[in-house]
């Protein structure tokens, strides 16, 4: 298969001191929809708008559809479609005029113009309000139209930044059907950003997990999960009782198939395999110290799981306050004794 | 050709927003008329009307006024249109149009371009509202166009300006005082408003080699005086200059800083 879009070694560093991607490597192949999944300031943004040459690299190099972004840019251009996480609609223009614009911009053939734009608009649901001022559409609205504009020439490469991003469950879920209707009727090669887990394991053949410029895995979701090793048991024990509490954790970590141990707030989460067999002795052990425990629950791995799993974080949508990260590590480190 | 194509496009797009907000219009063709009616009267009152045309050739002042009130309202507009490339990039349209197969230069001159239109249509709804009030335009109504055709021209300068500065400046709150900075000085060092021959030796230096004044002269000997060329001339080929020279600029700028 044809890679659409490779990208490798690629480094951006903004005015010489914030190095915001780090030696990234990676390609999507033709009418594969690929995620890049990460937090708030992972660097996701500056990956797409260096392939949408918005952005010149600082290192590395880019291609889509095997040409080189800062060798042949309009030709970049050509081939893609980019829909930014800015929600760029003109407010003062009709939604039917933000389409005809974009039309034009991309040199669609004069017949087919309102074929195409009449076209995306039934896609979207927007044709009844088509001929209304942008400025009286709701946020939902406004996105897929932006998402409808970056559609209607039909590109090779689709670019959505962060697609959903503070949208309504029922519009996300439309918009997540128009992206896999993307990738099965018309066959585009999507690159998403996203740090909705649901969304990469939902949409995406492939993700890569990326938090701060670096990207930590690559794989099908279902690879990534199967990677972290186990399934995952969450105890929390009754409070006080501290010094029972650590003896049960050292037993528990010596067991043969516990894998790893972890606090998350106030719960220790045990990555285990064969978890359904492991659990009676997970028991035994916690009988024996006698510690109380409040609750335990056993679940399959999720990517926001394996996001942690990879990263040390959980993927939030705001960052932590300091004093929970302190307080966060500080746990970590007397579990790990 | 495509490249006159995007050209159009980005001033289709300038030229639907602007007619989106037919209120805007009022308010852009409002405060000059303002300046033109109650300045007109008052200086008329206190220079007293032959006076005025001892000095300006004017019937009366409001005559006198009015082609500077024009290239008033070209200012104003002109310097105005940075704020539209400010607002293109804070809603991310600016990307959107600059990963488009558009050459960049499409994009400022389509803006320079709607600036100067839109400016246009503002001083044909002021001449028709002077002509109204008692003005008359002694070169006719193919000296109005011609008048119309200077202003506009100066606003595709002012507008190359003002766009020049909007490529560096991020914020409306920072272009503003930057654009105030430079429109008062401009306008009040020029004879739009005052004729030349009242003001100090010193300001008349400055008038002298203030750009406005280069469009207001032609300008006023079509209104006052008629088909003067010899005296039309060296104003007209001087903003057309101008014009070219910040638009030359402005695309240089944007070349070099929108990637
Ligand atoms: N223009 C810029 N100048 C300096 N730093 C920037 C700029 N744009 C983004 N950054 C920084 O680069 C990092 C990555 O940002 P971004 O690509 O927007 O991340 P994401 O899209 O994953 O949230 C962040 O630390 C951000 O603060
Ligand atoms: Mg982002």
């Amino acid at each position: 298969m044809e890679n659409m879009i490779q990208v490798v070694h690629l480094t951006k560093i903004y005015s010489g001191q914030v190095m915001a991607v780090r030696d990234v490597s990676f390609s999507v192949g033709e009418g594969e929809t690929f995620g890049l999944l990460g937090p708030n300031g992972a660097g996701k943004t500056t990956i797409i708008m260096i392939l949408t040459t918005l952005l010149k690299p600082t290192s590395g190099t880019a291609r889509v559809a095997g040409i080189d972004v800062r060798e042949n840019p309009y030709g970049v251009r050509l081939k893609l479609g980019y829909v930014s996480q800015d929600l760029a609609v003109d407010d003062n223009l009709t939604g039917w005029d933000n389409l005809y614009l974009q039309a034009n911009f991309y040199h669609l053939p004069k017949n087919i113009i309102k074929k195409k734009c009449a076209e995306v608009l039934r896609l979207v649901g927007l044709e009844k309000r088509a001929d209304d001022l942008v400025e009286t559409y709701s946020g939902g609205m406004r996105k897929r139209l932006d998402l409808a504009a970056g559609l209607l020439h039909e590109p090779r490469a689709l670019f959505l930044d962060e697609p959903t991003l503070g949208l309504d469950v029922q519009t996300r879920q439309q918009i997540w059907k128009y992206i896999e209707f993307l990738r099965s009727e018309k066959k585009m090669t999507v690159l998403l950003t996203t740090h909705y887990m649901e969304e990469a394991e939902k949409l995406c053949d492939r993700a890569a997990i990326i938090d701060r410029g670096e990207i930590k895995a690559i794989d099908a979701p279902d690879r990534l999960k199967e990677a972290i090793g186990g399934d995952l048991i969450t105890i929390s024990f009754s409070p006080g009782e501290e010094e029972k509490q650590e003896k049960a954790l050292k037993a528990i970590e010596e067991l043969p198939f516990v894998n790893g141990i972890e606090s998350r707030q106030k719960n220790y989460v045990l990555l285990v395999k064969n978890s359904e067999k492991a659990i009676p002795s997970l028991f035994q052990v916690l009988n024996e110290t006698g510690v109380k425990v409040e609750n335990l629950n056993l679940k399959k791995p999720t990517l926001a799981d394996v996001y942690l799993h990879f990263t040390g974080q959980e993927l939030r949508d705001e960052s932590w306050s300091k004093e929970q990260a302190i307080k966060s590590a500080a746990m970590r480190k007397r579990i790990r004794g | 050709m495509t490249w006159f194509a995007d050209i159009y496009f980005v001033f289709w797009r300038e030229m639907k927003r602007y007619f989106a907000h037919k209120t805007r219009i009022v308010t852009a063709v409002f405060q000059p008329l303002v300046w033109l009616v109650l300045l007109g009267s008052a200086m008329s009152g206190m220079v007293g009307g032959s006076m005025a045309k001892d000095l300006s050739e004017a019937e009366n002042y409001l005559q006198f006024m009015t082609p500077g009130i024009m290239v008033m309202t070209a200012l104003f507009s002109g310097m105005f249109s940075g704020n539209s490339l400010i607002w293109d990039r804070r809603i991310g349209f600016l990307n959107k149009m600059l990963a488009a197969p558009i050459s960049r230069t499409t994009i400022p001159t389509g803006k320079v371009a709607a600036a100067a239109i839109q400016s246009m249509i503002q001083m044909v709804i002021i001449a028709a509202i002077a002509t109204a009030l008692g003005v008359r335009f002694t070169s006719g109504p193919l000296g109005l166009v011609l008048m119309v055709l200077i202003a506009g021209l100066f606003c595709c300068g002012i507008s190359a300006i003002s766009l020049s500065f909007a490529v560096f400046i991020k914020t409306p709150e920072g272009l503003h005082p930057i654009l105030n900075f430079l429109s008062m000085p401009l306008l009040f060092t020029s004879n739009a408003i005052f004729p030349r021959a009242f003001m100090p030796g010193w300001l008349q230096g400055i008038s002298a080699v203030n750009p406005m004044t280069y469009a207001v002269t032609p300008m006023r000997v079509l209104a006052l005086e008629g088909w003067r060329w010899e005296s039309v001339m060296p104003g007209l080929v001087f903003t057309l200059f101008f014009a070219a020279a910040a638009c030359y600029l402005l695309s240089w700028v944007f070349g070099q800083h929108i990637r």
